[in-house]
């Protein structure tokens, strides 16, 4: 399954700047893994040392965040648009 | 735009508030205000990531960029905190603290957080003391 894969600005060090890159697999976690063999670092920087997701790293496929759909298991179609987002978060 | 995002902060209270401003370049054109998430608003923020979604969509299909985020220290200065350091993701966006620890004098300051670095940018002020 070829999909599109948008990176945030702060990751784009690992894409020679591409604002979205091709990767492909069966399920988000494929995916990911594949994108490491292209863009090193990029998958350091998505999955925590368990091979979870950060957990202020928010991962969508399409319009629905993959924590509550099979988080990275989430099976993938032709076509689909995952996009990788750091959360805006922080506190005092 | 700091007008607005101190009414915001003052609408907020003692909650922290939060919002993006978007643009071109880093130009700040259109100012959101967006919902904090964070299960313990008063201490924390978390930009609701649905809506952080929607408007990355928004700017992907019009070459814009995070140009400003913003949010609010209800009780301690407008300097980021070390979460705020950690989870700084935006490198591109200008980060605006507001502090509302003296409520009658808001305080309004803007840095660059890269890697962990801080470094803050300038505010022009008008003549009588607005920001």
């Amino acid at each position: 399954m070829a999909v599109e894969v948008r990176i945030p600005t702060i990751l784009r060090k690992h894409t020679g700047g591409a604002k979205a890159v091709e990767s492909s697999g069966a399920t988000v976690r494929e995916i990911i893994d594949r994108l490491d063999g292209d863009h090193p670092g990029l998958k350091g920087a998505i999955l925590a040392e368990g091979g979870e997701i950060h957990r202020f790293i928010n991962i969508y496929l399409n319009d629905e965040d993959i924590r509550f759909s099979g988080a990275l298991e989430t099976p993938v179609a032709d076509g689909d648009v995952v996009s990788i987002l750091p959360a805006v978060a922080g506190g005092r | 735009m700091a007008r607005e995002m101190i009414e915001h902060a003052q609408a907020e209270y003692p909650k922290e508030a939060c919002g993006m401003v978007l643009g071109p370049g880093g130009r700040l054109v259109e100012l959101h205000r967006l919902e904090n998430v964070d299960p313990d608003p008063v201490m924390r923020y978390n930009v609701d990531p649905k809506e952080l979604l929607r408007l990355t969509n928004y700017m992907y299909d019009k070459d814009w960029d995070m140009a400003a985020i913003y949010h609010s220290h209800t009780h301690s200065p407008a300097f980021p905190s070390a979460t705020d350091v950690q989870l700084a993701g935006y490198p591109q966006a200008a980060y605006i603290l507001l502090s509302l620890s003296d409520r009658q004098r808001p305080d309004l300051r803007a840095f660059r957080i890269i890697e962990g670095n801080i470094t803050e940018m300038t505010v022009e002020r008008t003549p009588n003391g607005q920001v």
